[in-house]
């Protein structure tokens, strides 16, 4: 209210003096009369200026002591309003507090009228359902006790039905008993029975037994026969040696003629050798004819000696009749000295004739010489061949003895054999005679025995007969005293029919009785159906019943909610009151506050006024202030300064969207100028190298530190465009391949240090690069066992090589 | 126990060998240096998907030198063979002034694993035959290597192709790694 008033006044001092007068804002109310001094914004430009020229100031004076007489017209037409709205509102509130009390005042009479209404009804309509309930209630009982009567008299009929029940029980009791005496009975006579069955069967079991005896003896019968057959073979097996000697004394003759024809080889022999003998002696001759022959050669060398000899006496006489010649016709002397060389040359020629034949005779007496010596040995060799046939021939003469010896020898020792031969063959017929004897008198003995022993059996069989025709009596017996004990199971039987007919017809009156215990329970039943139904009727009442309980409950229930609704309406109306109360104090108040107001408003305007009065008087002293602090103004300039506030705020928050968005989207350029920057060095990579060394050296640096240890491959996180991707993909394929291919390749020591970039090109874990490690080391190593594919980590071999260097 | 026994076996016998990795950027030509290592010619070389593992006899030593791939998308891979690295060859290329910085980034990467930490570091400033290849000096302060503490290292210039500098730094390495142990 107090606010409305201010905005008004604010908004007709606005009118006025706005269009020309600006109000400073740092005025307060108790700096007015300083004001003056410092005298505000719209003279600060001509401050300096004021001491020079009053008359302008004077002037300026004037003009606001217009301005403020102007002012205090309006705030004069102000005070009329107010007090005009004032009185408009003293008014109001009286008309309020007027009707607010009658208001107050209905409320509660209406109220308390409705109440006492509300309650008259209840109380009447649950007197009727009382009376309703207490009459149906009557009939329910009533029909309650028949029914029990009706109960009772079920009772009764129910107890004889039992006294029933237990004669039938006691009936069947005593007819069980007879039964089972039978029954016993009957058991006997079949125990005893048996007894006679197994006496029977004993005797049987006797009569087996000799059987068998008599079965043992026919055994020993053919033992002996089959004995008797043994001794038969043996015989031929003897006539069958006979065969043999006969055959080996054929063997024996065969080889007599075989030495024979032996004998008749070597006189062969013999003949042979001496017509060698003969032949010898004829080469012999040969060569004394041959010796002969030299000797005749001897004799014609010497006559050929006596021929020369001869000849040489002819010379000799030759050479003397040459000397002679000689002498005769040159000078003897020289002829005779030639005839003497002459001489000398033949001599000498005759001597060398001689020696010649000197040679050829001995020449000769050697090769006689050399002959005879051959002769000689020739017969030598004559008489050793011949003293060599002599030996053949005593050799072979006591050969003949020998072997004319051994054959007598074979033939005797084949009469020998011969005669043994038949020896035995005597002594096996005697043998087979005497065991055929022997067999023969045991067959009689045995016959004889089992003659005795079967007519020994047959004694018993007799006995057994005489035994079994007595058992077979006594079965007769038995039998008969089956037939008996069966008569007398018949007679029980017929007893047991009877007594089952008895016991029919105790069945038929008992079925009689269930019949009647049938009917009964069917009347009991259609009772109880009754009952049931009664019951349920009563049960419907009492649900009737416990719904008009219910009902009233509700009732009350309502009752309640309704006098609690009356409490809790009073609780309003009186809290209603109290707040009426309370508005009426707070618009008392209100009201004073107003006239709180009111009063400062006219100290103030009477302050105001007084500072007009003080402004005019201040006026002859040209001594200037403004007096446009208003409170109004100031809330008013407030209001618009916060209002200002709020739209640079909102300007502000704007702003920061439109930046924030801005920067997001120069991020985005950023990014994408990086890709097609990478893409370039990627496709050319020297050029972009060049092109944005320090960039590329930046991304290099950054990737592997982002990517430690396990998985670097950094094309990922550097690539997202599609072609490159590929590319990368391509390179990081094409490396693994290589890379796989060594490792595969490769020697041990070489593929041990590829495990790692192996586990890391194929994303292993730790596990299974240890895992290839271990393999390796066990490949690699002469000893140790296979590793398990899970096992302890063992120390790696970094840690081995360590101490290496 | 088997790996022990293995161990203690090679090394009663002497026969363990060193293993080296080169290692450098795509066409830095180690592939061109492992070959000429090992067979004493210039091969004709194609880039490198994977790796080349050869074997490697200098002065009564055997080593186990392994040339890895150096491509921008396989380079992350290295790391994979960093166990038991007895030394590494880092090759440049001397004449690629603008990628310098790339190869000291990644051999800085490098040399901060845990794996390498006892690894010989020899630096091949290769392709010293171009015209305007780097001095090993300007290469060792591009790639930032007078800053490295802990770590036994050496610059070489070389020529795959020309075959100049090769034995002398592999006979620095021999040395080196003969006195280490």
């Amino acid at each position: 209210m107090f606010a409305k008033l201010k905005k008004k006044i604010a908004e007709e001092a606005a009118t006025a003096p706005r269009s020309n007068v600006r109000i400073p804002r740092t005025i307060s109310k108790e700096s007015i009369t300083s004001m003056g001094a410092d005298s505000g914004d719209d003279f600060a430009s001509d401050g300096s200026s004021s001491r020079d020229d009053l008359p302008a100031q004077l002037l300026r004076r004037n003009d606001q002591i217009r301005r403020l007489e102007a002012k205090l017209s309006d705030y004069a037409e102000q005070l009329r309003l107010m007090q005009k709205t004032k009185d408009k509102l003293e008014l109001a509130l009286e008309k309020h507090q007027d009707s607010s009390i009658k208001k107050l005042q209905e409320q509660n009479e209406s109220h308390q009228v409705n109440r006492t209404r509300m309650a008259e009804a209840m109380s009447a309509a649950l007197e009727k359902k009382d009376q309703e309930w207490m009459e149906k209630m009557a009939a329910v009982e009533q029909e309650k006790s028949a029914l029990s009567a009706q109960v009772e008299e079920m009772m009764d009929q129910s107890l004889a039905l039992f006294q029933k029940r237990d004669d039938l029980d006691e009936l069947e009791g005593f007819q069980q008993q007879e039964l089972s005496k039978v029954k016993h009975m009957l058991l006997r006579k079949e125990e005893q029975l048996q007894q006679k069955e197994a006496e029977l069967r004993s005797a049987q079991r006797n009569l087996s037994e000799v059987q068998g005896n008599l079965q043992a003896l026919r055994g020993h019968h053919e033992e002996s026969c089959s004995l008797n057959a043994e001794l038969e073979i043996e015989r031929e097996e003897l006539l069958l040696l006979k065969e043999e000697s006969d055959r080996k004394v054929r063997g024996l003759e065969g080889r007599c003629a075989e030495l024979q024809e032996v004998v008749q080889k070597v006189s062969e022999d013999l003949q042979k050798s001496q017509r060698t003998v003969a032949a010898l002696e004829a080469s012999l001759q040969g060569l004394q004819s041959e010796h002969d022959s030299l000797r005749l050669q001897q004799q014609k060398a010497a006559v050929v000696e006596e021929e020369k000899e001869r000849l040489l006496l002819e010379l000799q006489r030759k050479a003397a009749s040459l000397e002679r010649r000689l002498e005769g016709n040159l000078s003897q002397d020289e002829h005779l000295q030639e005839f003497l060389q002459e001489k000398s040359n033949l001599e000498e020629n005759l001597e060398g004739s001689r020696a010649e034949l000197l040679a050829l005779r001995t020449d000769h007496a050697d090769a006689v010489g050399a002959l005879e010596a051959q002769v000689s040995r020739l017969n030598g060799t004559i008489a050793e061949l011949q003293t060599l046939l002599r030996h053949k021939d005593d050799s072979s003469k006591a050969y003949r003895t020998r072997t004319d010896a051994q054959i007598c020898d074979l033939e005797q020792q084949l009469l020998d054999a011969k005669d043994a031969l038949k020896q035995q063959t005597a002594d096996n017929q005697q043998h087979t005679d005497k065991l055929l004897q022997e067999w023969r008198a045991e067959r009689t003995h045995l016959e004889e025995q089992s003659q005795e022993k079967v007519a020994e059996l047959q004694q018993n069989i007799s006995a057994l007969q005489t035994e079994g025709g007595r058992l077979q009596e006594r079965v007769a017996c038995l039998e008969e005293q089956k037939m008996e004990a069966e008569a007398l199971m018949r007679q029980q039987r017929q007893e047991l029919q009877q007594c089952r007919d008895e016991l029919d017809n105790e069945r038929a009156e008992k079925k009689k009785v269930s019949d009647v215990l049938e009917e009964l329970a069917q009347r009991r039943e259609e009772l109880q159906v009754q009952v049931d139904e009664l019951s349920t009727s009563l049960q419907t009442a009492r649900g009737q019943e416990a719904a008009a309980g219910e009902e009233l409950r509700r009732r009350e229930e309502t009752i309640r909610t309704l006098h609690s609704e009356a409490q809790h309406w009073q609780e309003e109306t009186e809290r209603q009151r109290a707040l009426q109360e309370q508005t009426v104090l707070d618009k008392d108040s209100q009201l004073a506050g107003v006239q709180a107001e009111l009063d400062s408003c006219q100290a103030r305007i009477s302050y105001l006024e007084v500072e007009v009065e003080t402004l005019t008087e201040q006026l002859q002293s040209p001594d200037v202030c403004e007096d446009a602090e208003n409170g109004s103004v100031t809330v008013d300039d407030l209001d618009h300064i916060q209002k200002v506030n709020r739209d640079l705020e909102q300007q502000l928050g704007d702003k920061n969207r439109t930046i924030k968005q801005l920067q997001q989207r120069l991020a985005e350029l950023r990014r994408t100028l990086q890709k097609e920057l990478k893409l370039k060095s990627d496709q050319d990579p020297e050029g972009r190298e060049r092109y944005s060394e320090s960039r590329a050296d930046k991304q290099e640096r950054v990737c592997p530190d982002l990517a430690p240890a396990s998985s670097p491959p950094p094309s990922t996180i550097m690539v997202t465009n599609s072609v490159d991707l590929n590319d990368t993909r391509e390179i990081n394929f094409e490396y693994l391949k290589h890379v796989v291919l060594k490792f595969m390749s490769s020697r041990d020591a070489e593929a041990f240090q590829l495990i790692r970039a192996v586990s890391v090109l194929l994303h292993f874990t730790r596990e299974e690069e240890d895992m290839l490690k271990q393999t390796l080391e066990y490949k690699m190593s002469w000893f140790g066992s296979r590793p398990s594919p899970k096992g302890i980590i063992r120390p790696s071999v970094s840690g081995a090589f360590t101490h290496w260097s | 126990m088997g790996g022990f026994f293995s161990s203690l076996f090679s090394n009663l016998f002497g026969t363990r060998e060193m293993r080296i990795l080169i290692l450098g950027l795509d066409g830095a030509g180690k592939t061109t240096i492992l070959y000429r290592l090992q067979v004493g010619e210039v091969v004709t070389t194609i880039p490198t998907i994977g790796f080349n593992v050869e074997t490697i006899t200098c002065k009564n030593l055997k080593f186990q030198v392994w040339d890895l791939g150096g491509q921008t998308s396989i380079r992350p891979y290295w790391r994979c063979y960093y166990s038991n690295t007895d030394a590494i060859i880092y090759v440049v290329d001397s004449s690629d002034r603008d990628r310098m910085g790339i190869s000291k980034s990644e051999l800085v990467a490098m040399l901060e694993e845990e794996e390498l930490k006892k690894a010989i570091l020899v630096v091949f400033a290769n392709k010293q035959d171009m015209e305007q290849a780097m001095t090993p000096t300007e290469v060792a302060n591009a790639l930032g290597l007078p800053a490295l503490k802990d770590r036994k290292w050496q610059i070489f210039k070389t020529s795959a192709t020309k075959g100049i500098g090769l034995e002398e730094a592999m006979e620095w390495l021999v040395d080196s790694l003969k006195s280490r142990q």
